[in-house]
């Protein structure tokens, strides 16, 4: 049987403009509050599945049992996931129960997915339901780190939750801090350990703050942590908070060993660079006397946190002030084992300043 | 294009009492008709303006064969008219010999003469050829996207002290170079005394040249070796033996004590790559700077000597030089800026 030529035609031009005119119509719903038919629910989450799982199959898993990893991701899994999906110490408000889809509790639905199946929604976030991408493409370290944090959620009660995120209060009224989470949640010296990720601002040169802050502000360092702590602040906060940690004392703290063979090679490096490999030596610009204050100091700074700008540096993803380049030249010629003696180095030498 | 800038142009950076109107060129001004190209044949980078036995061997290598080249084709041209106007045909035993004289013998001679004459050019074909080069003086010179360390070698090989993008030697005296590349193949070529010679990572050249005549010349790199491949230039003063012995003398003991420019440079790490010696810059990842002021050229021959020069290359190094390894400086105040090219430019 053949369908005549002109019923073909009418059928590939009548039918997408009856859908036109049914979508202008305005008979077609998009309210949340009556939600899916129960099949195409079923359809669209079966879809969102396979594509994660697909995605994720080429994803590879780094190490997640360092607890250093837990602090900053709780810091901020409460200000920016915890108002949708709730946390341990509160659950989800109506207003967000009211969405389609609705956000789901992680407690439960966590489990079900892999690490990497995890990894792909927090870093592009879900297509047409609400849940966002991570604010910036760049950094899949503080990406590994949320689902670190997220296979601990399961177990976690509110006690444990707020320990580990540095939340004040949860915001009843006559809490001691107005805000759940400041600066302090996750910058707080007492806080930190020798295996934090988050490093220490008290003692830091205040030039350098101010333009690490304005750098997440405009977005010229991606830091989706940061970012979201900075960027909602007004411009005129950040030199007072800038200041305010510059004068602080930076801390007596037992200053921490390291490998001494390690130390020693990070030492040689700091002094003398390697120049056959166009590696200057870090001394020349960093903690000098009378050196330019927008070059920070990094004695005394946490080694996880200096090995890893320094790998940021090194594939040209850390960004930051307006001198930073002058870093990614220099950081651009180290090798893998430079990162570690470095970091041990810095990490073990007593803080002094520009 | 950029007046400032010399290289590309081939422009001489500072003409010496031996350059212009009296090299071998002026003989032969007549070609310039036939060949306007010539025109340039004078100058600092000429390499038909020798100043040296190994340009002066390579230029009359040039001209017989030009010279030889121009009878050959009149000849040629000759042959054709006659055959087009020939009425009457050869008959097949002239026509043999002339293919066998015309078409295999004389190129043959022609071919081979011309071969032994280069060969004999060569270095290691000439009869003052030293393998042992022991006597000499030595200088080392590493081409480096895209700039040139210069080190003068002492007896037990050690460098004396190192400066860049400039190469002194005495007049009259035989130097060796030895050539080296941390990154790819660079070609040192100083066209008006002789070259080229690669410059081969992990590897050693070597070049001996002379200068007969002092003067300012001007080297090139001649094998491609990046995006500013063309700005990689350097400046050879010949001298007189008397003023070569002083300057080394006074450039052993230079200092850059200037204690605000100084300062300055040190404060914003420009000491993490350059060194300048009798201070404590010791960096080596770039050209070290002692002496800056008498250097010929900003940024090894693209811009000329000038304080304003300066402060634009540290400005914008990359507006210079594209994929230059220098990061630029234009976020650091203007002040900041001029001082330290006044100070560098002040450097004796
Ligand atoms: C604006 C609200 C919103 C915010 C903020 C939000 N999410 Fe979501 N999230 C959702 C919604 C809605 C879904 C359900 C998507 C679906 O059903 O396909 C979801 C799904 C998820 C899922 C998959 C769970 C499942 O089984 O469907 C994970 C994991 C997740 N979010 C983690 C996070 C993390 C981590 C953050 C903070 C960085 C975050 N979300 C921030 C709304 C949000
Ligand atoms: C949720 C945890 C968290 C909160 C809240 C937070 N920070 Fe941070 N902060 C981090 C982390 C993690 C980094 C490292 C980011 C990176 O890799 O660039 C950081 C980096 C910084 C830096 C750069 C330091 C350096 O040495 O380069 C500054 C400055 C800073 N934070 C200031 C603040 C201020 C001010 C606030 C309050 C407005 C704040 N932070 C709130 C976690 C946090
Ligand atoms: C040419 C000057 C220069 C040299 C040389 C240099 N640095 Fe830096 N470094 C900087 C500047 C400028 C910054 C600040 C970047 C910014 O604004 O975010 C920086 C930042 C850093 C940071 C980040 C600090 C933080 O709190 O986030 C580390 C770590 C660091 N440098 C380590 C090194 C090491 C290790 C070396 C030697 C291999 C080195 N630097 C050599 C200029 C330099
Ligand atoms: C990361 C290393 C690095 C730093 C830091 C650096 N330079 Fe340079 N500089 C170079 C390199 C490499 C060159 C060679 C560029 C070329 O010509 O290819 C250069 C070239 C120069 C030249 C031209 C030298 C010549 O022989 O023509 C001057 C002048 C100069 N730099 C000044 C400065 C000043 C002033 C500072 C500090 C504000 C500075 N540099 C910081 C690497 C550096
Ligand atoms: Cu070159």
């Amino acid at each position: 049987m053949t369908i005549p030529r002109k019923y073909l035609i009418a059928l590939v031009v009548v039918l997408p403009l009856l859908g036109m005119v049914f979508a202008w119509s305005g008979l077609m719903s998009v309210r949340a509050s009556t939600g899916h038919w129960g099949v195409t629910d079923w359809f669209l989450h079966w879809v969102m599945k396979n594509s994660v799982r697909t995605a994720a199959l080429f994803v590879e898993v780094p190490p997640l049992d360092d607890p250093a990893l837990l602090p900053p991701a709780a810091g901020h899994f409460e200000t920016g996931c915890a108002i949708c999906h709730g946390s341990p110490a509160q659950g989800r408000s109506d207003a967000v129960l009211a969405m389609l889809p609705r956000p789901p509790d992680l407690k439960m639905v966590v489990p079900t997915w892999t690490d990497a199946q995890l990894f792909e929604i927090v870093k592009h976030g879900v297509r047409f339901t609400g849940m966002p991408g991570w604010p910036t493409g760049l950094r899949d370290d503080e990406i590994w780190a949320m689902v670190a944090f997220l296979r601990k959620l399961p177990e976690m009660d509110a006690n444990a939750y707020l320990q580990v995120s540095g939340l004040h209060g949860i915001g009843h009224a006559g809490e001691v801090s107005p805000l759940p989470i400041t600066c302090e949640s996750c910058h707080a010296e007492k806080r930190l350990t020798e295996g934090s990720i988050v490093p220490r601002l008290a003692g830091q040169s205040e030039a350098y703050l101010l333009n690490s802050l304005k750098a997440y502000a405009e977005e010229k360092r991606p830091s989706g942590i940061m970012q979201v702590a900075a960027g909602t602040l007004p411009e005129e906060s950040l030199p007072e908070l800038a200041s305010y940690y510059a004068k602080q004392a930076p801390p007596a703290r037992q200053i921490g060993q390291g490998d001494p063979q390690l130390v020693e090679r990070g030492r040689e490096l700091a002094e003398r660079g390697r120049p056959a490999d166009k590696v200057p030596a870090c001394l020349s610009c960093h903690e000098k006397a009378g050196g330019n204050p927008a070059y920070p100091r990094i004695s005394g700074q946490t080694a996880p946190y200096l090995e890893r700008q320094l790998r940021l540096f090194h594939t040209g993803a850390r960004g930051g002030g307006p001198f930073s380049h002058l870093m990614t030249e220099a950081a651009r010629s180290l090798k893998e084992e430079d990162f570690a003696a470095l970091a041990a180095f810095f990490a073990s030498r007593e803080s002094r300043g520009p | 294009m950029n007046d400032d800038r010399l290289a590309a142009s081939g422009r001489p950076i500072r003409s010496g009492p031996s350059l212009g109107r009296h090299g071998v060129c002026r003989r032969h001004h007549l070609l310039l008709f036939v060949f306007p190209p010539l025109a340039s044949c004078s100058g600092a980078q000429s390499a038909l303006d020798p100043a040296g036995p190994e340009a002066a061997g390579v230029a009359t290598l040039f001209y017989t064969m030009l010279i030889g080249g121009i009878v050959i084709w009149c000849g040629v041209v000759g042959l054709l008219f006659y055959a087009a106007r020939k009425r009457r045909a050869h008959s097949t035993k002239s026509a043999g010999q002339l293919v066998l004289w015309g078409g295999a013998v004389f190129p043959t001679v022609v071919l081979a003469a011309l071969l032994t004459y280069a060969v004999w050019l060569m270095p290691v074909m000439r009869p003052w050829f030293q393998d042992d080069a022991s006597g000499m003086r030595r200088i080392e010179v590493t081409g480096e996207q895209f700039w040139w360390r210069v080190r003068y070698l002492g007896e037990d090989s050690g460098p004396v002290f190192e400066t860049a993008n400039e190469v002194r030697i005495p007049v009259g005296e035989r130097v060796v170079f030895l050539l080296k590349s941390p990154d790819v193949i660079h070609s040192f070529w100083i066209p008006v005394l002789g070259g080229k010679m690669d410059m081969i990572p992990g590897r050693e050249n070597r070049l001996t040249l002379v200068a007969e005549k002092p003067g300012t010349y001007r080297g090139v790199c001649a094998e491609f070796c990046g995006p500013s491949h063309a700005l990689m230039a350097f400046t050879v003063h010949a001298m007189e033996p008397r003023a070569y012995e002083a300057w080394l003398s006074a450039r052993k003991n230079s200092s850059g004590a200037d204690a605000e420019g100084l300062a300055l440079f040190l404060r914003h790490g420009c000491a993490a790559c350059h060194a300048i010696s009798g201070t404590e810059a010791r960096g080596t990842i770039g050209p070290d700077l002692t002496a800056f002021g008498e250097r010929g050229s900003v940024g090894a021959g693209s811009l000329a000597n000038t304080a304003e020069h300066i402060a634009r290359f540290i400005r914008y190094p990359d507006g210079v030089k594209p994929e230059v390894r220098m990061p630029h400086f234009s976020m650091l105040p203007d002040a900041d800026v001029e001082r330290i090219a006044a100070y560098l430019k002040g450097l004796r």
